[in-house]
């Protein structure tokens, strides 16, 4: 077994008094290397330096609930030396190679004492988030990539269009269309070569920083990376110039007398005007913005799929993440509460023979705290005990969730009736999928050394275990001393405070506990999913990219229109239109086009959320669920931000147009 | 008659290549209120560059333009739109004009963004319909730009330069891009609506053209050469007898 540091060097020892963590146990716990750590247990103290970060892929995830302090054998025999931790701490990790898992998991419902089992997939499954920011990242790349080209085709088509007469002039003389195209391929092949090498350089920074969260966990990155990127900015040069040709095959089309006859191409069969100024109430730049639109729809296609793509991916973010942030999820996490309070400590002395007792006196404790302090509650926890299960040929050990203080029907059921009696239970989809029974099955559990039959009345959800749980009615017998996990303390205010209230609470028992980890409903739900804080950074990220999109391609767009427009500018202002006016026209046409490209994405966002993220909550075990909707963020402040930079961008973009004066209908061809 | 533009002095440069081009040298002119004066004169004489900077379009380099008694050589580039919107019409040789809109829209769209305008839309459609209606083109009101010959856009450049009810039309070779039968249409409105009482100023290389109007100004070098007056044309018949004299005059000033 290696283990490695952050700069991916073997860490072959470790001096005593010295340790390594996680980067995610650092920032969790606000901890720099160099910081003095504590390790408190039973009779046990030991004070470790970090010495540095420890790439761990199995306990680095924020989705695992353990973490891995990597300490000297001189440190870790003192915790050995005490008889309590001996005897219910001490464990140990085996990894087993098997070309079989699901058939060694069977098997493994016989071995006594374990608290955690699972394939290497399950490990993959704990980075399903960094998978989706991943995921998000590609998609954004695609639709840049695109934009990109919808841009590029726009540009040739337009300098084609531009340079009609060189090109008629080169054909008159005789020029061949080979020739004719090699001189923009050439062009085009210097753009793409001065625009990849531009890539490249800016890619290895940006690479690092996508790929910061995962290689703090892992030893990434081959010796074939340079080359590999080398290899990718050839292949885009190849892609933009084979798509340049593409695109010049129109010049083709233009005879020698095109540069004679001014070029008058196309736009002699133009769309009739659908809406008329006489019935229009608008003004007259609001007007043009309007029928501009209506008339010559496919002109502003490219920016509506731009604009819809990347606006409608920063919308499916912020919903997936307003849900996280939501209470919404709670319930997959136990009973839903007034307030929770994790305390490992207190919950790791309650798992021995003796443990119910103590951990009734120690809710009961709990609660004269809160009732001290005017806050009635009624206390509870949640218990995780690692039984064997078996329906048919199958057996598993499976996790087994009891509450302690708690009646069955306080958690939520997808389907079927809540189990009445204790040889009912519920199970989870995944589960029933696991081994094969569904609801009116009886399987086979074994608690201590009694098999009993359950059956199975129920379905519900869970992301406890990636929703791999069973819940079991509370009058079941269970010992503490199988016990695999306590859940946090939940606490249900008798007095039936406003949110505000609890709220206040929260943050007076987090004085009274001396803690940070004491939250509301919400914020349980945050610490539990852990990813919460990425996404929202992610989501961030995002609309940066999106931003710079929007005003790319607003920029892009605005100077081939005032190009394309040119000759309308110079007559509108010399029959007296005023600057201002010519500009409102443009930017009120794109705030048009914009608007549409959002409204587009605000109705797609939430079918869209459904579908591409739904499958991703499915793979942690939820599979039905519903959304958080935040209308402010995703109908106003989002849109608005997005709005607002086109406007701008447009706005100075449009004041080009000062540039063209009156006179400059002397020079209309 | 009162004088509506008077020039004084107006020069015109222009920096080509870092070396000083000047189109316009110390132009004196003045144009009276119902005139119809055509600017003719060999290419790059300064034809054009005195109707822009006569008409605000353009920035003069020196010198003094008054219109109606105003020097707009003081006025920003808001105040010279405002002017131009309210003031003036404009006729080019191109006959341009907004593709997506239609004909009877591109008419009325510098009425509607008159700021002092206090009449109806309908009353601004029904306007621009008229004004169609005189010069003939009512049935193209609702066409597309590109579905009307060149003399009927022309004519419907006339009715967009008509709309505000300009003081003075200043015209661009109006006639530049018409075969013959339509630039003689085109030149009979222009003739009525200059005997209503608008001011016309117009630069052609068209002898038929200068011949129907009252005055031809004589253009070389960015300098007035000579100023020729021909008076009212009472009748058609006339025409011949004035083409004659303006060629003969223009043999004379070197054309």
């Amino acid at each position: 077994m290696k283990f490695f540091d952050e700069d991916n060097r073997v860490v072959d020892s470790v001096e005593p008094g010295r340790a390594y963590v996680t980067s995610d146990f650092l920032k969790r716990n606000h901890l720099s290397v160099g910081d003095q750590l504590t390790i408190q247990h039973n009779s046990v103290n030991v004070t470790l330096t970090i010495a540095g970060r420890l790439k761990d892929a199995m306990f680095g995830s924020t989705f695992m609930g353990n973490v891995r302090i990597l300490m000297s054998a001189e440190d870790f025999a003192g915790f050995q030396e005490d008889e309590v931790i001996r005897q219910y701490y001490r464990g140990q990790i085996c990894y087993i190679d098997t070309d079989n898992p699901k058939a060694l998991s069977s098997q493994m419902g016989d071995v006594e004492g374990i608290a955690f089992d699972g394939p290497a997939s399950m490990i993959r499954m704990c980075y399903v988030m960094d998978m989706v920011i991943a995921g998000v990242l590609i998609v954004v790349s695609i639709c840049l990539i695109l934009v990109s080209f919808v841009v590029l085709k726009f540009t040739i088509t337009f300098t084609l269009q531009e340079e009609f007469r060189e090109i008629g002039v080169m054909k008159a003389i005789g020029i061949k269309n080979r020739r004719i195209r090699s001189i923009y391929l050439i062009k085009y092949l210097a753009l793409a070569i001065v625009g990849a090498g531009i890539g490249l350089a800016g890619s290895i920074p940006f690479a690092n920083m996508l790929l910061k969260s995962v290689s703090e966990n892992m030893v990434l990155g081959s010796d074939n990376t340079v080359w590999l990127n080398v290899i990718s900015v050839c292949v885009v040069v190849l892609v933009i110039v084979g798509y340049a040709y593409r695109c010049t095959g129109k010049l083709k089309k233009y005879a020698p007398m095109d540069a004679i006859r001014s070029g008058q191409t196309g736009e002699r069969f133009r769309k009739k005007s659908i809406y008329r100024l006489g019935r229009s109430h608008l003004k007259p730049s609001g007007y043009m913005a309007v029928n501009d639109v209506l008339s010559s729809p496919k002109r502003y296609l490219t920016i509506v799929l731009a604009f819809s793509i990347c606006a409608m991916l920063v919308f499916i973010l912020v919903n997936t993440t307003e849900t996280m942030k939501s209470d919404r999820l709670a319930y997959t996490f136990g009973k839903v509460s007034d307030a929770y309070y994790t305390d490992v400590n207190a919950s790791m002395k309650n798992m021995h023979g003796e443990g119910h007792a103590v951990m009734e006196q120690k809710l009961d404790e709990l609660e004269d705290i809160l009732a001290e302090n005017g806050m009635p509650a009624k206390a509870s926890v949640e218990a995780w005990y690692k039984y064997k299960v078996s329906f048919g040929d199958v057996e598993y050990k499976i996790t087994c969730m009891q509450g302690i203080r708690t009646r069955i029907t306080d958690y939520v059921y997808s389907k079927g009736t809540v189990p009445r009696n204790a040889h009912e239970i519920a199970i989870t989809e995944q589960i029933a999928d696991k081994i094969g029974a569904g609801i009116g099955d009886t399987v086979q559990i074994t608690i201590g050394d009694v098999t009993d039959s359950y059956m199975i009345t129920a379905y519900f959800q869970s992301m406890n275990q990636m929703g791999e749980v069973i819940r079991i009615h509370e009058e079941v017998p269970t010992d503490l001393r199988d016990c695999s996990g306590l859940m946090s303390f939940q606490f249900d205010f008798t007095d039936h405070p406003s949110q505000r209230e609890i709220d206040r609470r929260v943050e007076e028992m987090k004085r009274i506990f001396d803690s940070d980890t004491v939250f509301n409903a919400a914020e349980y739900s945050v610490d539990c999913i852990g990813v919460v804080g990425m996404m929202e950074s992610v989501g961030f990220l995002l609309l940066g990219i999106t931003l710079l999109v929007v005003i790319l391609v607003s920029i892009l767009m605005e100077r081939s229109f005032i190009s394309d427009e040119k000759n309308e500018i110079a007559i509108l202002k010399a029959v007296g239109f005023r600057d201002a006016c010519i500009i409102g026209w443009h930017v009120k046409r794109m705030l048009l086009v914009s608007l549409v490209a959002v409204a587009i994405a605000v109705a797609l966002a939430v079918p869209m959320t459904k579908l591409c993220v739904t499958p991703i909550f499915g793979m942690m075990g939820l599979k039905h669920l519903q959304y958080e909707i935040n209308p402010w963020k995703v109908c106003l402040i989002y849109p608005g931000i997005i709005l607002g930079a086109t406007v701008i961008t447009t706005y100075l973009t449009a004041r080009y147009t000062k540039k063209i004066n009156p006179s400059d209908t002397a020079s209309i061809e | 008659m009162e004088t509506i533009i008077k020039v004084t002095d107006l020069c015109k440069s222009y920096i080509v290549d870092k070396r000083q081009n000047n189109v316009l040298k110390n132009v004196n002119l003045e144009i009276e209120e119902g005139e119809m004066v055509a600017v003719m004169g060999p290419s790059g004489s300064g034809k054009s560059t005195l109707l822009y900077a006569v008409s605000g379009m353009d920035r003069a380099t020196g010198g003094e333009i008054l219109f109606r008694g105003r020097d707009i050589t003081r006025l920003n580039q808001t105040e010279l739109a405002g002017l131009r919107l309210e003031e003036m019409g404009f006729i080019f040789q191109q006959m341009y004009m907004l593709k997506n809109l239609t004909i009877l829209d591109n008419i009325i769209l510098p009425a509607m963004q008159r700021e002092d305008n206090r009449e109806s839309r309908a009353a601004i459609v029904k306007r621009g319909q008229d004004i169609m209606r005189k010069l003939d083109i009512i049935e193209i009101a609702d066409n597309d730009i590109n579905e009307v010959s060149g003399g009927q856009l022309q004519r419907a450049c006339i009715c967009r330069s008509l709309i505000n009810h300009p003081k003075i039309i200043f015209a661009d070779e109006p006639t530049g891009a018409l075969n013959r039968s339509s630039s003689d249409e085109v030149m009979e409105e222009l003739l009525r609506i200059n005997a209503s009482g608008t001011t016309i100023m117009m630069v052609t290389h068209d002898v038929k053209v200068a011949a129907r109007c009252q005055r031809v100004i004589y253009l070389v070098d960015g300098n007035i050469k000579g100023d020729y007056e021909l008076g009212h044309m009472t009748s058609g018949d006339q025409l011949r007898d004035r083409e004659r004299a303006v060629n003969n005059w223009l043999m004379e000033m070197g054309w």
